[in-house]
């Protein structure tokens, strides 16, 4: 047992060490979101700073520098940039800017997350993404089950090459099928609304539909088989076995098409015509002008509309994943 | 065997059975609960009940830059009870998918902001509606009022097709403290391209390991600038009279490529001159310096200590790095070339063909470029204002608050006194840019001599050219 | 056809109709327009001319950046696609067991497919800086050599990427999690008391178990290699610099598109890689008949 124990500990090692490189981005968001505008890039040549900090002040809210290893209070810049420094003992200095360095103290910059509310109109912005996500993750479970349905149970002629044909259409890259596809919604009228964000989702969406069929081949033929001796109708073995024993293939495709809805910005932007039907991804924009981005409040709101996928993620994790129940089953 | 199967298909359905009965109903709630309200705001809605044109206008800027140009339509919304304007930033992540979506599949604004690279490219494929009555008829709009090489970029094909906005232009940022540690002059910028070659070389630090440590000059920072390298040596990237690029044989054009390669140490020659580096030492340092508007500009932090930059940055400086002793002027040019100045593009308002309300749309841009009944300066001027850009109207740009500065003063300056260089009007110009920026990387990083480049790149854009032209012939009545 | 025939054909075009009636409505057109529009050239802007097989005979001999962009996306594919699968699959073997904190885990390798691509591409840009960046650093101290010049270097930006995407394997890992909860647990049972070890369980229980969920993700791995986008062009800006090591072919067709108005010529691009996609992924489901294997057959 001893190399059990052995393996055991080495597998959990190897885990932490990449869980931490896997952490990286999301601490790195965190941690920005925090920071002032000035300490977001490392300066050149040196790693980025992980803790956020924040500029000290004194008493009359002068900024606290160092100064050839002493504490000082800047009392301004002058016209070529040179500091204006007020020593601890009452001299007044001039100094040039690199001897100037900035003082710090680790602690929370909250005014990215004020920007960043202030920027947008985040409820309006939020009530828009949650209703697509909401009918996309509806519309795709229904369709994309019961088409996989089809291909995975129903032995009917020709089904393998109408599954390719399935296949087929996610392998046509959308910028040149973008423009064509633009003029259906035109001119079905519903440019401008949700409904080309939502209602093709209704229609299966082929990604799903292979998912779902891989994970609805893996259930007993059995299951079926005894059910039609009983009576039950297809409808009847799709409704009340199958999907309720792949939930948790149904709770992965939910999940998948939710976090894929929330992040998408391009069908958004392209179909919607009033920022006040845009949705958080698409307003995320907002944060980047021409030359200059608020990366402050950019991380921040980025950090904002990532935290509930997290925990959304965390708390459901155990339903997508634990499989299709058998153990009941005796082959 | 199958008395289990059935006794589990019985378990499942009857408890699914009731599942189902409360789940559907519960499925529908939240979506009557999120369902959004109608679009427009209730200004909107009241002014379509007033009778007003509704009219939508999409600004290719976001961020505060389309904050800008917001509150100065709403000032419009609330001067007269015609029209009523809605806004809608696109942002630049996919400004062509949805201008050209859009546009083509039958849903375009009333107005829109694009590029002047854009709009030639578009207005030569018939993509707009000709301007030429509203310049006409509203006298602050005559040609004479705008710079010529504007006037040019949004006047072709006996038509005018767009009103410019904005412009912008290049001059050389150097930086006074560098100079000083250097032990140059800090108030003397270099004045010819051999004194900024002997700056550069005095200027450039480099680590122990050979890592750059401080830049003196790039030619390509902060990003590719062949096609104004090209123009500053006295090149022309594009005949205007026969219609074709002749770079192949412009020597000034080969030059200015050969010029930028010799930024990087050639491994064959003993003969480099001083300020040449190592290319992947140089390929480590343009990749490893910080975002660019950041506090850590490599400009801001001194890790680049002259640089080609725009006329922005006299109002980014002093925000991200507000201890920065720096300097401006026109940039060097070799010896016996005329000067010129650059000033690649600007930005303009433009009327889709297909556009719904053409003649409210006119309204709103008759509006937005005059001045203001009380004498104030036209909403166009102010928004250059905000934005920190340049007017493309000779009469604003010489307005206090362009040329009050000292520092924007020497760009609008430039843009005023010497001959203006800008990106052609072709229905080619993206193709043509983006070739040269991608033939100058094989130059400078000797895959590729100036000529083979300069002849590359005169073939590749002639062929795009005559194929585009054939078509646009072929559509002519 | 027999009368069982009959009822399967019914039921299964039933079933399968949703999906049937959104092709039809939204997918045929669109898909039948790039046809056409491969045989024109078409500026977006006017209708289409009638071009012939001009643009394909122009991509076969007389576009060098063409074969160039294949050879990149050829290139990505191959090296991603195994690595993400193999590196995945591990992942999901390591959090398949009893561990503490299992949850946090599992959370944290889906990390980063969720955090937005702008927010990270900062990171990565740290992480890939030749002069001070993470992996550098680190070679520098622990090895003493001097890393290559990352995304800088024409040599190496494409590992650069393919290194990139194995952090994106979170969806990946998810679903193998989901396969390999359906692995019953009587079938190990079995094997141990056939005295097999924890290889052999692997390779003759989970492996074969694991096959469907396998095939999904090498098919979708696959078709979305030969179509990667989205991170190239944040991360180097769709220039396909350094010297064209970047230029992937989606990139180029969106280029040619959107930047130079050559919707024809993208389309005849675009069904090229269809084809090439196409063909690459029959020929995985029909080796599959004979390597994947669904437990409810």
């Amino acid at each position: 047992m001893a190399t059990e124990r052995t393996t055991r500990i080495a597998g959990l090692a190897l885990l932490l060490a990449l869980s931490a490189v896997f952490l990286l981005p999301f601490v790195w968001m965190l941690s920005t979101s925090f920071k002032h505008e000035s300490r977001i890039f490392p300066p050149p040549g040196r790693p980025p700073q992980w803790l956020p900090t924040t500029d000290v002040r004194d008493a009359e809210g002068r900024i606290m520098v160092w100064y050839r290893g002493e504490a000082a209070a800047e009392l301004g810049v002058d016209e070529a940039g040179r500091h204006e420094l007020l020593l601890a003992d009452g001299r007044v200095v001039t100094a040039l800017d690199e001897e100037v360095e900035i003082k710090q103290r680790i602690g929370l910059h909250w005014q990215n997350y004020v920007r960043a509310f202030e920027m947008m109109n985040f409820f309006q912005n939020l009530r828009n993404t949650l209703f697509i996500c909401y009918m996309t993750v509806l519309g795709t479970v229904i369709s994309s089950s019961l088409a996989a349905y089809s291909f995975a149970r129903i032995p009917w002629k020709g089904r393998e090459v109408v599954f390719v044909v399935v296949l087929a259409t996610m392998m046509m890259p959308y910028q040149v099928t973008l423009i064509p596809l633009f003029s259906v919604y035109s001119a079905l009228g519903w440019v401008g609304t949700f409904k080309p964000l939502i209602v093709p989702y209704f229609f299966g969406v082929p990604f799903y539909i292979f998912l779902l069929r891989q994970f609805f081949k893996g259930i007993p033929e059995d299951l079926s088989a005894a059910a039609r001796i009983d009576g039950c109708s297809e409808f009847g073995i799709y409704a009340r076995i199958i999907l309720p024993l792949a939930k948790p293939a149904i709770a992965t495709t939910a999940l998948f098409q939710f976090l894929f809805q929330w992040g998408d910005f391009l069908n958004p932007l392209i179909y919607l015509q009033d920022s006040r039907q845009y949705t958080l991804a698409v307003a995320l924009q907002q944060f980047q002008s021409q030359h200059e981005s608020a990366w402050g409040p950019l991380m921040a709101m980025s950090t904002v509309i990532t935290l509930p996928i997290i925990v959304l993620f965390f708390l459901t994790q155990r339903t997508f994943i634990q499989g299709i129940t058998m153990s009941g089953l005796k082959g | 065997m199958r008395d289990i199967i059935k006794h589990i298909n019985d378990a499942i359905v009857v408890r699914d059975s009731l599942i189902y009965l409360i789940a559907i109903p519960a499925c529908i709630v939240p979506a009557l609960l999120l369902w959004p309200r109608t679009a427009g705001t209730g200004a909107e809605r009241r002014a379509a009940a007033q009778g007003r044109t509704v009219i939508v206008y999409w600004d290719r800027h976001s961020g505060h830059e389309h904050e800008s140009r917001r509150v100065l339509i709403e000032e419009f919304n609330e001067s007269q009870n015609e029209v009523h304007v809605r806004t809608l930033p696109i942002g630049y992540n996919a400004l062509m998918e949805k201008t050209l979506t859009s546009t083509a599949g039958g849903a375009p604004p009333d107005v829109l902001s694009v590029d002047g690279g854009i709009m030639a490219q578009l207005a030569a494929q018939g993509l707009f509606m000709p301007l030429d009555d509203l310049i006409a008829e509203v006298p602050i709009l005559n040609p004479d009022a705008f710079m010529p090489h504007i006037w040019d970029m949004v006047c072709f094909d006996g038509h005018v097709w767009a009103i410019p906005t904005t412009t912008d232009t290049y001059c050389l940022l150097w930086n006074k403290s560098a100079f000083r540690r250097a032990g140059l002059d800090p108030e003397r910028p270099p004045q010819t391209l051999k004194e900024l070659e002997e700056y550069a070389a005095k200027l450039t630090i480099r680590a122990p390991s050979g890592a750059i440590e401080q830049m003196g000059f790039l030619p390509w920072l902060p990003w590719d600038q062949s096609f104004m390298w090209g123009v500053l040596f006295g090149g022309q990237w594009y005949n205007e009279e026969t219609g074709l690029v002749e770079t192949g044989s412009d020597p000034a054009i080969i030059a200015s490529l050969a010029w930028q390669q010799s930024f990087t140490i050639d491994p064959s020659s003993d003969n480099n001159p001083p300020y040449a580096l190592p290319a992947e030492r140089i390929q480590s340092f343009t990749r490893g310096i910080g975002d660019y508007m950041s506090a850590n500009n490599p400009f801001y932090s001194g890790k680049v200590a002259m640089i080609s930059e725009g006329e922005w940055q006299v109002t980014f400086i002093p925000k991200y790095a507000p201890g920065l002793d720096w300097g401006v002027a026109p940039l060097p040019q070799p010896e016996g070339v005329p000067p010129i100045a650059f000033g690649p593009t600007c930005v303009a308002d433009v009327i889709p063909v297909t556009a719904r309300n053409p003649e409210a749309a006119k309204k709103f841009l008759r509006w937005f470029y005059s001045p203001r009944p009380d004498g104030r300066p036209s909403p166009a001027s102010d928004y250059n204002h905000a934005i920190h850009n340049i007017p493309p109207r000779t009469e604003e740009a010489l307005q206090d608050r362009f040329t009050a500065h000292p520092k924007f003063r020497v760009f609008v300056e430039q843009l005023l006194h010497r001959p203006v260089e800008a990106y052609p009007v072709t229905p080619c110009t993206q193709f043509l840019t983006d070739t040269i920026g991608r033939f100058r990387e094989w130059v400078v990083f000797r895959r590729m001599t100036p000529e083979e480049a300069a002849m590359a790149i005169e073939t590749l854009v002639n062929r795009e050219l005559e194929r585009t032209r054939a078509l646009l012939e072929r559509r002519r009545p | 056809m027999t009368r069982r025939e009959r009822l399967h054909l019914r039921n299964g075009l039933l079933f399968a109709a949703p999906w049937v009636v959104g092709f039809l409505f939204f997918q045929l057109y669109p898909l039948l327009m790039s046809v056409y529009f491969s045989f024109t050239d078409y500026n977006v802007v006017h209708p289409p001319v009638w071009a012939g097989l001009d643009n394909y005979r122009e991509l076969f001999f007389d576009d060098p950046l063409f074969w160039k962009a294949l050879y990149n996306t050829l290139y990505f594919t191959v090296f991603s696609v195994p690595l993400s699968l193999v590196f995945s699959l591990s992942i999901a073997m390591l959090l398949n067991r009893k561990i503490p904190g299992m949850s946090v885990f599992r959370t944290v390798f889906f990390l980063p497919s969720i955090v937005p691509i702008v927010a990270s591409s900062v990171l990565w840009l740290w992480v890939l800086n030749p002069e001070s960046g993470l992996i550098n650093s680190l070679l520098q101290q622990f090895l003493g050599i001097q890393g290559p010049g990352w995304l800088a270097d024409a040599r190496w930006a494409k590992p650069s990427l393919v290194l990139m995407s194995l952090w994106g394997i979170g969806g990946a890992m998810v679903i193998f999690l989901a396969g390999l909860a359906e692995v019953p647990q009587t079938l190990y049972e079995v094997a141990e008391l056939d005295g097999a070890g924890r290889w052999a369980k692997f390779r003759n229980v989970t492996l074969p178990m694991l096959t469907p969920t396998i095939l999904f993700n090498l098919v979708m791995g696959m078709i979305g290699a030969f179509q990667y986008f989205t991170q190239v062009y944040v991360m180097t800006g769709g220039t396909g610099s350094p010297m064209d090591s970047t230029m992937f072919y989606a990139l180029y067709m969106y280029r040619m598109s959107f930047y130079y108005l050559r919707m024809g010529y993208a389309s005849a691009m675009a069904w090229m890689l269809f084809v090439v996609i196409l063909t690459a992924t029959i020929s995985v489901l029909i080796s599959s008949k004979r390597w994947v294997y669904y437990h409810g057959d």
